[in-house]
């Protein structure tokens, strides 16, 4: 019987721990993990993560816009210090209506990112303690920038 | 705060007086030559070209020479050295520090981003050009400029001052 | 107990592009806010409008004092999208230019805290000191700060004659400062009663909050990501990671200083071992990658920086995410801002080596 490396055993442990959850999970390559979740169980997914696997050092949050699908793929990338691999946890929000659970309770470290996403996509993280104006300017009123839909200038003024 | 005009023509003719000494040239010139050769900055850092500031005020290029010198007072500074970027949400702090600065004042605006936007000219929150937000008196192309770029720069706003513009 | 809000910056001697909000009582502050994006100049939607090339230099801005670190984690991204191997002495060019990087980089840090404990003398000899290795940069690639050295599949030029003597002079001569440092500014009295003890962050702490690099090698984690996942020469170069346990100020100062050491060592093994051969592979000016992600990580001055690159095809990325190292220390400066006294807030921040330009993008 070939023995496992590290990545496929933390792929098959939350194949089996969360078989509804889990949309997909593979290895990427080496020291790298793909995970995707259904969004009402990240939580679950996540804290497991931290505690039985872990994956202590919360790396970045990512949001990405894809229109032609409808949705926005949020991605939480989180580093394990002891077991030196990366996870990406991944989960899809529909476009009209992105709200997702905040996982700040488990990563404290996520809270700036989360709220960056929201300034940037109109991501809502629901049990954010402060969803407010962060990097852009505060009477911004010309939307979420780094959707597709936001377009930059095509000229010089 | 307005002068009050008082104490009948004594006061006027005082003011005609240093008015007129204030005008005759070798003043005006020994006036020009001291503002040129003490002009303070302002510590305002907007954009990426801010490391360079370091290193000209350092012992290697040594812009304090020429009388240079990083203030932290804003009331008795008279020149704003515009490093780089401006930004929407900089850009009003900038226009204040500007407007509470006592005259004369001076601007050099320091690398293409802040003559023109530069590298982030399509940006949402870029400024293109600070001189879309305050007057500028010498401009400085670089990406960042080179610190004899910089020096160029001072001594080409002290002539300027020094020629009475 | 009556609590007044200060702002402190953007327009401040010590403040840097960006405010905070201090709510302090009497002298000691309370609570702290940070106030950023005075420079955000959105570098990740910019991204997705100019090709893979086109976006060396707009990264590289993300924080122009450790401009060579900054490009290789997305030339390393790019690279693993495109599935490119990059040649022996490629890599160690990299290593060379990333090492000079980082000693100039924390030699800016070391200047600011210099800055803050009122050290005007270390600041002027290290911004000095800086030159030393600007010049070298210089003599590499062409420009002092902002090089855009690294392109995917290599780098630009290969080592001018008479690089590797200067370069060993140079060396030498850094090392017997690196000595003058420890006595004049370690072993100083008045810089130790001002950095021990202040700003304390514990390892549990360090971690929880995300904080990454030297910040949290002073707090007793060992982490580097040149060690955890080797990346360009670092496989083939000996050097430790130096970590502290205290967690202060003066921790995460003496970690930047120990760095250099070892960077200076690294510099030296790699100019030694370096083989000969071709510094890069072609690839077309506007290179077309295929769909896919990739998350690369690479150490950087001030910590661990990753870049989230999604290609859908074509020669545009699809979106460039940048987690930056002072935007992940920066949730560590309200948490050490509690109940100290003001005069302490630079030497807190100023030892963690926050860049704004680096929190903003």
């Amino acid at each position: 019987m070939s023995s496992k490396t590290l990545e496929e055993e933390i792929v098959e442990t939350l194949k089996n721990t969360f078989p509804d959850f889990v949309v997909d999970a593979k290895v990427q390559r080496k020291k790298r993990v793909l995970v995707t979740v259904k969004k009402d169980n990240i939580v679950d997914v996540a804290r497991f993560l931290k505690e039985k696997l872990e994956f202590d050092h919360i790396a970045s949050v990512s949001g990405v816009d894809y229109p032609d699908k409808n949705e926005f793929l949020v991605v939480y990338h989180v580093w394990s210090i002891p077991k030196k691999v990366l996870v990406a946890l991944k989960t899809s929000v529909p476009r009209d209506n992105p709200h997702l659970p905040s996982l700040i309770p488990i990563w404290e470290g996520a809270n700036y990112y989360e709220r960056e996403t929201w300034e940037m996509f109109g991501i809502i993280f629901e049990g954010h303690p402060n969803l407010s104006r962060f990097l852009l300017p505060e009477d911004w009123d010309r939307g979420y920038p780094f959707r597709k839909d936001f377009k930059l200038r095509t000229k010089p003024e | 705060m307005k002068r009050e005009e008082g104490k009948g023509s004594r006061c006027k003719f005082f003011h005609w007086e240093i008015g007129k000494i204030r005008d005759w040239k070798p003043v005006k010139d020994l006036l020009s030559w001291g503002r040129a050769w003490s002009l303070w900055s302002v510590h305002l850092c907007t954009g990426c070209c801010s490391p360079e500031l370091m290193a000209v005020a350092c012992s290697r290029f040594d812009a304090e020479r020429f009388g240079t010198l990083p203030f932290p007072t804003l009331r008795e500074c008279d020149l704003i050295l515009v490093l780089g970027v401006v930004t929407d949400k900089m850009a009003k702090r900038l226009k204040m520090t500007y407007e509470q600065m006592p005259d004369p004042k001076y601007v050099i605006a320091l690398g293409d981003c802040a003559i023109s936007g530069g590298l982030w000219w399509d940006s949402y929150n870029v400024v293109q050009g600070v001189d879309k937000v305050i007057p500028v008196d010498v401009y400085v192309p670089g990406c960042p400029p080179r610190p004899e770029a910089w020096i160029h720069a001072i001594r080409l706003l002290q002539k300027k001052i020094m020629e009475g513009k | 107990m009556s609590i007044m809000r200060v702002r402190w910056g953007p327009q401040h001697p010590v403040s840097g592009q960006w405010a905070f909000w201090l709510d302090v009582d009497g002298d000691i502050v309370v609570n702290m806010e940070p106030d950023i994006g005075y420079t955000h100049r959105g570098i990740e939607k910019i991204a997705e409008n100019r090709t893979y090339i086109q976006n060396i230099p707009v990264v590289e801005r993300t924080s122009v004092f450790d401009a060579g670190n900054i490009v290789f984690g997305y030339v390393e991204a790019v690279e693993e999208l495109m599935g490119i191997e990059v040649p022996e002495r490629a890599k160690f060019i990299r290593t060379i230019v990333g090492e000079m990087s980082r000693i100039s980089s924390h030699l800016y840090g070391l200047c600011l805290l210099a800055i803050a404990t009122g050290f005007e003398t270390m600041l002027m000899w290290f911004v000095n000191d800086r030159e030393l290795f600007l010049d070298l940069l210089e003599m590499l690639t062409g420009a002092r700060i902002t090089y855009s050295f690294f392109i995917p599949g290599g780098v630009q030029r290969d080592l001018p004659q008479g690089f590797y003597d200067e370069t060993m002079r140079r060396l030498d001569y850094f090392e017997q400062r690196l000595k003058d440092y420890w006595k004049m500014f370690y072993l100083n009295r008045t810089f130790i009663t001002r950095t021990q003890g202040v700003g304390v962050l514990k390892r549990e702490d360090a971690i929880r909050l995300g904080v990454v690099g030297p910040n949290l090698r002073a707090s007793g984690v060992e982490a580097d990501v040149r060690k955890d996942e080797p990346y360009a020469a670092y496989d083939q170069v000996d050097f430790i990671v130096p970590t502290e346990k205290d967690g202060d100020a003066y921790a995460r100062g003496a970690v930047r200083f120990h760095e250099m050491e070892q960077s200076i060592s690294i510099i030296r093994q790699a100019l030694k071992r370096m083989p000969d051969g071709k510094i890069r592979v072609k690839v077309p000016v506007a290179p077309s990658v295929p769909k896919g992600e990739a998350y690369s990580r690479v150490e950087s001055a001030r910590g661990e920086l990753g870049y989230y690159i999604i290609s859908e095809g074509g020669n545009k990325p699809y979106r460039v995410k940048i987690s930056a190292p002072s935007f992940r220390n920066l949730p560590a400066m309200p948490f050490l801002a509690k109940n100290v006294p003001m005069a302490d807030i630079p030497t807190i921040y100023l030892s963690l080596d926050l860049i704004p330009l680096d929190v903003d993008r």
